[in-house]
C-alpha cells in the first residue's frame, strides 16, 4: 500500500526518496539525468498507486526529464508547469491527430488553441458558471441517495462500480438531457476508448477498438440531435444546437466534437477522483472523522485532496517554437508532458507541501489546470465531489479498505479500477 | 484598501469567490466581478484571502492612495 497516503508515515516517502537519490550523489542537483528518466514511467500503474515521492525525486533532480515512452519532455516544477499552461502560443494544445482518442476531428476547445478555443469558451463558460451548476444540486444529490440505497445495507462494495462510477455518469445524461437508460451504452463507450487496452484480448487492436467507440459516440449524439429536431429544450444539448457564436450557429460537426469531450472529460475525471479521496479516507480514519464530524470541511478537504492526489496527473501539449526551461533545451515540434500532480506538491509553492491539510490557508492547486484550458467542468465537479462525499459520509461513516486487498490505479488518470470497501451495518 | 483583479489574467477557478464572497463575485462567465473595488477594514482578511488563493495570481490588495 502506499505509505505516502499517510501524513504520518511520510517519513517512509522521504526514506525512499533518498535512498533512490543516494545513487546518483554525484550528478549536480538540477541537471537531467538520463538513466534516471528512463527509470520514471510515468504512465505506469506502478506510478499510479502512488506518486508522489518520484514527483519530489523529479522535481528536486530532475525539473525536465524525458518520458521512459516516446522521450518527449516532461516538466515537474510548478513555476515551469503554470507558465507553459499560460503561453498556449508556445506549448500548443492542437495535438497530432495520431494521439486522438477515436476522434476523426480535434476535440472542442480541449485540442485547439486561442483565440479560437476562446470564442468557444466565451459561450461554453456561462453553462458550467458555479451558479448554474448548484442549479443541478437536488437532482446529483438524488442520483447519490439512489445509487447509495442500492448497497448501503450490504456492508460492502466496489467503490467503483456500485458509486463512483455510475454517479458522474448519471449526472452528464442529466444535465445533456439524455435519457437515463442509456448509462450502459455511455460506459462502454467511454470504457472503450479511455482503456481500449484492457479489452485487447478480445484480438483487437487499440486504435481499431477506439475508432468504433469514436464512431459509435459520434452516432449516438447525432441520433440525439435528429431525434430532437425542431423542439428545443434548457439542457445542454438544446443549448449546443441553438447556440451563436458571433451570430452564427453552431454547426453539427461543432456540436458533435463539444459533445464526445464533455463525455470524455467529464465522467472519468470524477470517477477517479471520488476513488481517490475515498482511498485517502479509508486509509486515515482520523482525518475521515473529522469530515464526518464537521461537514463544513468537505469543500476544503476536497480541494485539499485534488492538490495531494492530483487525479489527472500530467496534460500534454505540443511545442511549436524551441525554447530553454530550467536551462534545458526542448525542440519544435516535441510532446511535453505538464506534471500537474509534481507542481501541486512543489515546496515553493505550497507550505508543508507533504502535509495533507483540510483547511491550508493558501492552497493554489492545478488539478483543473490553468491558465487559458483551464477544466471547463470545474463548478460542476466540485459540486459532484461535495455532494458525494457528503452523502457517502452521512450514509456510511465509518469504512476500510476489505483487509488483505490492495486498490489498484490505472495510469495517467489515477482512477481506482479495484477498491474494495467494507463497513458495519 | 483597494482590491484590483487582472481580467487578462482571471481564468475563473472560482476560488476566490468560493472563499471570499463578501469580496468576491462570479460574472455571468464565472470570472470574477469585485462586489466593491473598495474593501472595508473588516473584510481585509476575507480579500487577501481570496487574493493568495487565485492560481493565477490575478489579485492584488493594496493600500488606497489618496487622489
Ligand atoms: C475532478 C474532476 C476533474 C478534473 C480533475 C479535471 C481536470 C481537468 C484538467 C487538468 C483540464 C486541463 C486540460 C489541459 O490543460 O489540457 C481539464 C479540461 C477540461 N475539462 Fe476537466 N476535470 C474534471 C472534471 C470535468 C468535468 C465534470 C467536465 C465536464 C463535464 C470537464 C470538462 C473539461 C473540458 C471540456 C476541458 C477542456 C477545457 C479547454 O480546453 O478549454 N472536466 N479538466
Ligand atoms: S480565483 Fe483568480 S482566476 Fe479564479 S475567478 Fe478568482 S480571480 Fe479569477
Amino acid at each position: 500500500m502506499c505509505s505516502s497516503r499517510v501524513v504520518s508515515k511520510w517519513e517512509k516517502a522521504l526514506a525512499k526518496l533518498e535512498d533512490q537519490s543516494e545513487e546518483r550523489t554525484a550528478e549536480p542537483v538540477g541537471t537531467p539525468d538520463p538513466v534516471d528518466a528512463a527509470s520514471v514511467n510515468i504512465f505506469s500503474a506502478e506510478f499510479a498507486a502512488c506518486p508522489q515521492p518520484t514527483y519530489a525525486n523529479l522535481r528536486e533532480k530532475c525539473p525536465v526529464s524525458r518520458s521512459a515512452i516516446g522521450g518527449g519532455p516532461i516538466l515537474a516544477k510548478h513555476e515551469d508547469v503554470v507558465w507553459a499552461l499560460r503561453q498556449p502560443e508556445i506549448f500548443s494544445s492542437k495535438m497530432d491527430m495520431q494521439l486522438a482518442m477515436g476522434t476523426e476531428r480535434p476535440m472542442i476547445p480541449q485540442q485547439i488553441d486561442p483565440p479560437e478555443q476562446t470564442r468557444y469558451r466565451r459561450i461554453l463558460d456561462p453553462r458550467f458558471s458555479r451558479k448554474r451548476m448548484l442549479e443541478i444540486e437536488d437532482d446529483v444529490r438524488k442520483s447519490a441517495r439512489d445509487l447509495m440505497d442500492q448497497f448501503a445495507s450490504d456492508g460492502s462494495c466496489d467503490f467503483g462500480e456500485a458509486f463512483a462510477i455510475p454517479l458522474p455518469c448519471t449526472a452528464f445524461l442529466h444535465l445533456m438531457g439524455l435519457p437515463q437508460e442509456d448509462l450502459g451504452l455511455f460506459l462502454h463507450l467511454k470504457d472503450s476508448i479511455i482503456r481500449p487496452q484492457e479489452q485487447e484480448q478480445e484480438g483487437m487492436a487499440v486504435q481499431q477498438i477506439r475508432a468504433d467507440a469514436g464512431r459509435g459516440i459520434y452516432e449516438y449524439f447525432e441520433r440525439a440531435i435528429d431525434a430532437r429536431a425542431g423542439q428545443s429544450k434548457d439542457d445542454m444539448l438544446g443549448f449546443l444546437m441553438t447556440a451563436e457564436i458571433e451570430g452564427e450557429r453552431l454547426t453539427r460537426e461543432e456540436i458533435l466534437d463539444i459533445s464526445f469531450l464533455l463525455l470524455l472529460a467529464g465522467l472519468d475525471t470524477v470517477t477517479a477522483t471520488l476513488g481517490c479521496n475515498i482511498t485517502y479516507l479509508a486509509e486515515n480514519p482520523e482525518a475521515r472523522r473529522r469530515l464526518v464530524e464537521n461537514e463544513g470541511l468537505i469543500p476544503g478537504a476536497i480541494e485539499e485532496l485534488l492538490r495531494w492526489e492530483t487525479p489527472v496527473m500530467v496534460v500534454p501539449r505540443v511545442l511549436t517554437q524551441d525554447v530553454t526551461v530550467s536551462g534545458v533545451d526542448l525542440r519544435e515540434g516535441e510532446l511535453v508532458s505538464l506534471l500537474l500532480g509534481s507542481s501541486n506538491i512543489d515546496p515553493s509553492a505550497f507550505d508543508d507541501p507533504e502535509l495533507v491539510d483540510f483547511e491550508r490557508d493558501r492552497n493554489i492547486h492545478v488539478a483543473f489546470g490553468a491558465g487559458p484550458h483551464r477544466c471547463l467542468g470545474s463548478h460542476l465537479a466540485r459540486m459532484e465531489l461535495r455532494v458525494a462525499m457528503e452523502e457517502w459520509h452521512r450514509r456510511i461513516p465509518d469504512y476500510e479498505i476489505q483487509p488483505g486487498e490492495t486498490p489498484r490505479f490505472s495510469p495517467g488518470i489515477r482512477e481506482a479500477r479495484y477498491l474494495p470497501l467494507v463497513w458495519s451495518v | 484598501m483597494k482590491v484590483r483583479v487582472d481580467q487578462k489574467l482571471c481564468v475563473g477557478h472560482g476560488r476566490c469567490y468560493e472563499l471570499a464572497p463578501e469580496v468576491y463575485d462570479e460574472d455571468e462567465r464565472g470570472h470574477c466581478r469585485l462586489v466593491a473595488s473598495s474593501v472595508a477594514p473588516e473584510l481585509v482578511a476575507s480579500a487577501q484571502r481570496g487574493a493568495v488563493n487565485c492560481p493565477e495570481h490575478a489579485i492584488r490588495v493594496e493600500e488606497e492612495v489618496d487622489p
